[in-house]
């Protein structure tokens, strides 16, 4: 076997070569797949195509990615149950996360395409923390939605959650 | 095929969720992993395709909605639980593509038979999972988001994209040419097992193939060894029954029994050496199982008839083999065992008859010696032959039990065997001409245990051992102390502590005597008197098994001057002691002043008795055998055999000539004595003696036992206050089995005693009571 190369090369879709450590880069399964499957050969001296990603995310999620590659990966079931238990965020990542709604929403969705699990909760943790607590008129003016049930609709719906609501 | 540069033009703009154009883009990549994977996929292709599911499985209503409200749309429209994930599609796509290629391979593999479609199979199977692995990584997305859901949902027939590549193969080419491929694999085998050479690891892949297909149905994480187990291993271990069916009674009908064992060991080594090499783990039970049936228990009874023949001729690497073999099945080795143990049994009963022919002058060594050989024997036997093992051990013990208390030499009755043992140790303990070493006399002594082990009358064994230590001990002719305290050691390790207690206590007395005999030597100096060379032992009278001489006696002046004087010694010690003496078992020299011709004088070595009929001689040369007997008081039983043997040793001559020894006859002083040696033992045993004295033990031991039974019934009886008649008979048999093996009609009588004497009552329903 050859040598494992240390870095590898990713190229956004506006043509941005953004070069890493293997270890950042493993952060996303998709890419850990990829040099599992074609080899160390295959992304040594040319880089990986990422289809579906800008420069700018791009550099938001290798940041968060650089800062993590130290994590342990959790096995699926320790996973499933932190996940449901907590929307807590550490401190840094949440900082990480104070952007504005557009680039969180293209960071979730990065995330979601690189298969870097990590990355999808904090993101969904985010917007879930910013849904508690409010009203659905809150709601609709934070993500920008427009209410298009009708007033019978909306009297179903109350109906049918009655048993959620906090008395 | 398009070019490659296609795929990377693949835009994510491309109309995401028209499936027939993502499929088609799919296909052609899936294509070339599933068929031409050597030649590489280069990373645009790659990413190409895991971007296109991406984005089909993602298009969802791409249209109407900006993208920032993708992520709040799922629970939109009330109608709908949760949200509808894409991929259904592609899916059902993949699943087709995977048949159609499957079926195609099927087609192809019919033009193969035999290890051609061995090869054809591995090979494929491998380029197919290769590119399963690929294309469940390039499907992640479906997998992580669309399989996970229906999943999750519970339904059966979805599996993540590598498992739904195994149930594609299982389902479509794996069903229909398994049993093919079987066959082809069968053949190899049998090539092997003909002797041929073959190219195993082949057999090997497509072990590992068929397991790989068993899919645990519930839980796609898990896998079984069901699909492995029907179509491997069933037609796997049915094949190699038949084929030892057939080869085994072939060669049995050609063969010796010994000729087949080897082969048969033989085959079982190669059979589990095949597992090891290319067979999975989980048949090697099965596989030993369906062996040890065909090879060794369709056989077991010629086998087992062999084993006679084998004894016989001391086959014993044969019977080492017969052992192994049997040794694998289950109940395979009782038989031998029961017929082992008769064969040990016949052989002990055969060498002692053979030693017997004059029971009357058996030497005790000739007669343990003959049951040692035997024991020997088969001990090794045991260990070598028998794995050491317990089971046989115990045949062994029983064996021996059987022909060492009841033989030809115990006809007479079961005290033979331990009395001939009690006298042999006595031959090997006692000071003797022939000088054995004392690591040699330990190792014998070790021998003397495993006999006696085997002695059911352990009392016996005591009665004449304890007879023959006190002789040895009171005429001080043992030949070691150590070997006399290791003997008693291992009687008490074999018995304990109560049946050595008196062993130990007449060495004790012996040792005692020794320090008491210093001081008495001390006090006679400072007396001043010149007494008598004299030595005294005080024997407890508990603990020797000695009685007080048979007749009046009164010794010469010259002893019982010395004697007296011990006795006020002793007293003064001990008061309230009461000596008896037993002048039968005293002993002295003389010293023979008068003989002419002597160039020094000689030295006789004496009895008391003979000692106080010589000093008579002192005062004249002539006695009248009524004088004698009315100045030494001894009896006739007691002066006769003294007289006879200075009368025949010529020390004193008898008159008339000829006469035997007894009223009427005269003896005088024969001046002209001739010997060879200076010191002359005329204290020689007399047969007669030690033949009474047999009969007499043997006689105090039927007392003896009958007291044992009754202590051991009231025991029992203390513990219990009340049993029934049977119990407390069966209880009776196991405290006393260490000593003994009573007869049940003797435990009655000792019971009728205690009822006599008022220990027991008689109460109702045949229970026994204890009356304190």
């Amino acid at each position: 076997m050859t040598e494992k190369v240390s870095k590898v090369t990713l190229e956004s879709n506006d043509n941005v070569r953004i070069q890493i450590d293997r270890a950042v880069a493993e952060r996303s399964m998709l890419i850990k797949n990829l040099m599992e499957d074609l080899g160390d050969d295959a992304v040594a001296d040319s880089a990986i195509p990422i289809p579906n990603v800008n420069e700018q995310v791009l550099r938001k999620v290798i940041e968060w990615c650089e800062k993590h590659k130290g994590d342990p990966i959790q096995s699926a079931e320790e996973e499933n149950d932190n996940r449901k238990k907590t929307t807590e965020i550490d401190e840094w990542d949440q900082k990480f996360m104070q952007v504005d709604q557009e680039l969180l929403f293209e960071i979730i969705l990065a995330a979601n395409y690189l298969d870097i699990k990590a990355l999808l909760d904090v993101g969904c943790k985010t917007v879930a923390n910013m849904i508690k607590g409010k009203s659905p008129e809150e709601i609709r003016k934070t993500f920008n939605i427009t209410n298009d049930f009708t007033a019978e609709e909306e009297e179903q719906i109350r109906r049918e959650n009655e048993w959620a609501e906090d008395r | 095929m398009p070019p490659m540069n296609s795929f990377s033009a693949m835009p994510s703009q491309t109309v995401p969720d028209d499936i027939d154009n993502t499929w088609n883009y799919l296909q052609d990549g899936i294509t070339k992993i599933m068929t031409n994977l050597q030649e590489g996929i280069d990373l645009s292709t790659y990413m190409g395709i895991y971007t296109a599911v991406h984005n089909f499985c993602t298009s969802q209503k791409a249209s109407g909605f900006n993208s920032n409200a993708n992520i709040s749309t799922g629970a939109h429209r009330g109608g709908t639980s949760g949200a509808h994930l894409l991929g259904e599609d592609l899916y059902k796509k993949l699943t087709e593509y995977l048949s159609r290629h499957l079926e195609e391979l099927y087609i192809q593999s019919k033009a193969h038979t035999d290890e051609a479609l061995l090869a054809f199979y591995i090979r494929e199977w491998h380029r197919y999972t290769v590119a399963a692995k690929y294309i469940h990584h390039l499907f992640r997305y479906l997998n992580r988001h669309w399989v996970k859901r229906e999943m999750d949902e519970g339904k059966k027939n979805i599996h993540d994209v590598y498992t739904l590549h195994l149930v594609r193969w299982r389902e479509v080419l794996f069903e229909r040419v398994s049993g093919k491929v079987m066959d082809a694999v069968l053949k190899l085998v049998e090539k092997q097992r003909n002797g041929e050479t073959i190219e195993h690891n082949q057999i090997k892949q497509v072990v590992d193939s068929f397991v790989s297909l068993g899919l645990d149905e519930t839980d796609s994480s898990k896998t079984t060894l069901d699909v492995y187990r029907y179509h491997f291993e069933r037609p796997f271990l049915e094949a190699t029954r038949k084929f030892y069916q057939n080869e085994s009674k072939q060669f049995v009908a050609e063969n010796s029994v010994v000729e087949y064992m080897k082969k048969a060991e033989a085959r079982l080594l190669e059979e589990a050496e095949r597992v090891d090499v290319y067979l999975h783990p989980d048949i090697a039970s099965a596989l030993k199982k369906a062996c040890n049936e065909v090879l060794i228990s369709e056989h077991s009874a010629i086998l087992r008839d062999e084993f006679q023949v084998l004894l016989d001729n001391d086959r014993e690497e044969d019977m080492a083999r017969m052992y192994s073999l049997l040794f694998r099945i289950s109940d395979g080795l009782e038989p031998l065992r029961s017929k082992f143990e008769a064969h040990v049994r016949k052989a002990g009963l055969a060498a002692v008859a053979k030693v017997a022919a004059d029971a009357d002058k058996l030497e005790p060594k000739v007669y343990v010696d003959a049951l040692l050989e035997i024991h020997t024997q088969y001990q090794g036997l045991v260990k070598r032959a028998f794995n050491d093992e317990a089971e046989f051990t115990r045949s062994l013990d029983n064996a021996c039990r059987e022909f060492v208390n009841r033989n030809e030499v115990c006809k007479s009755g079961s005290n033979k065997s331990p009395e001939l043992l009690a006298k042999y140790t006595d031959v090997l303990l006692r000071k003797s001409g022939t000088g054995v070493e004392e690591s040699e006399l330990e190792k014998t002594l070790v021998q003397i245990m495993t006999v006696f082990k085997y002695i059911e009358d352990k009392d016996v064994f005591q009665k004449f051992y304890s007879r023959m230590l006190a002789r040895r001990l009171v005429h001080s002719n043992s030949s070691s102390d150590d070997a006399e305290t290791s003997m008693i050691s291992k009687l008490k390790e074999a018995c304990g502590f109560e049946y050595t207690n008196k062993l130990q206590r007449m060495f004790q007395d012996m040792q005692i005597s020794k320090d008491l005999n210093t001081g008495f030597k001390e006090h006679v100096q400072t007396l001043g008197i010149k007494g008598l060379d004299s030595s005294y032992s005080i024997l407890g009278t508990g603990f020797w098994p000695l009685t007080p001489p048979g007749t009046t006696f009164n010794p010469p002046e010259e002893i019982s001057a010395d004697n007296d004087r011990f006795s006020r010694f002793y007293r003064n010690k001990h008061e309230g002691r009461k000596l008896t003496w037993l002048w039968q078992l005293c002993k002295g020299e003389v010293k023979a002043n008068y003989i002419k011709n002597a160039k020094m004088p000689y030295t006789f070595q004496v009895s008391v008795y003979q000692m106080a009929v010589l000093l008579l001689f002192n005062e004249k040369d002539k006695h009248t055998y009524e004088e004698i007997a009315s100045t030494t008081q001894l009896n006739s039983e007691s002066l006769d055999p003294s007289l006879g043997i200075l009368v025949k040793a010529k020390v004193l001559l008898l008159k008339p000539d000829g006469e035997k020894v007894g009223p009427g006859t005269t003896f005088s002083l024969n001046y002209d004595f001739k010997n060879k040696k200076f010191r002359v033992n005329l204290n020689v045993g007399m047969k007669s003696e030690t033949k009474q004295e047999e009969a007499e033990t043997n006689k105090t031991i039927e007392e003896d036992r009958k007291l044992l039974l009754q202590s051991a019934i009231v025991r029992i009886m203390k513990a219990r206050k009340r049993m029934k008649h049977q119990q407390l008979v069966s209880e009776t048999i196991n405290q006393i089995r260490q000593r003994f093996v009573p007869k049940v009609a003797d435990i009655k009588k000792c019971i009728e005693i205690l009822l006599d004497k008022e220990y027991l009552e008689r109460l109702d329903d045949d229970d026994l009571g204890y009356l304190a």
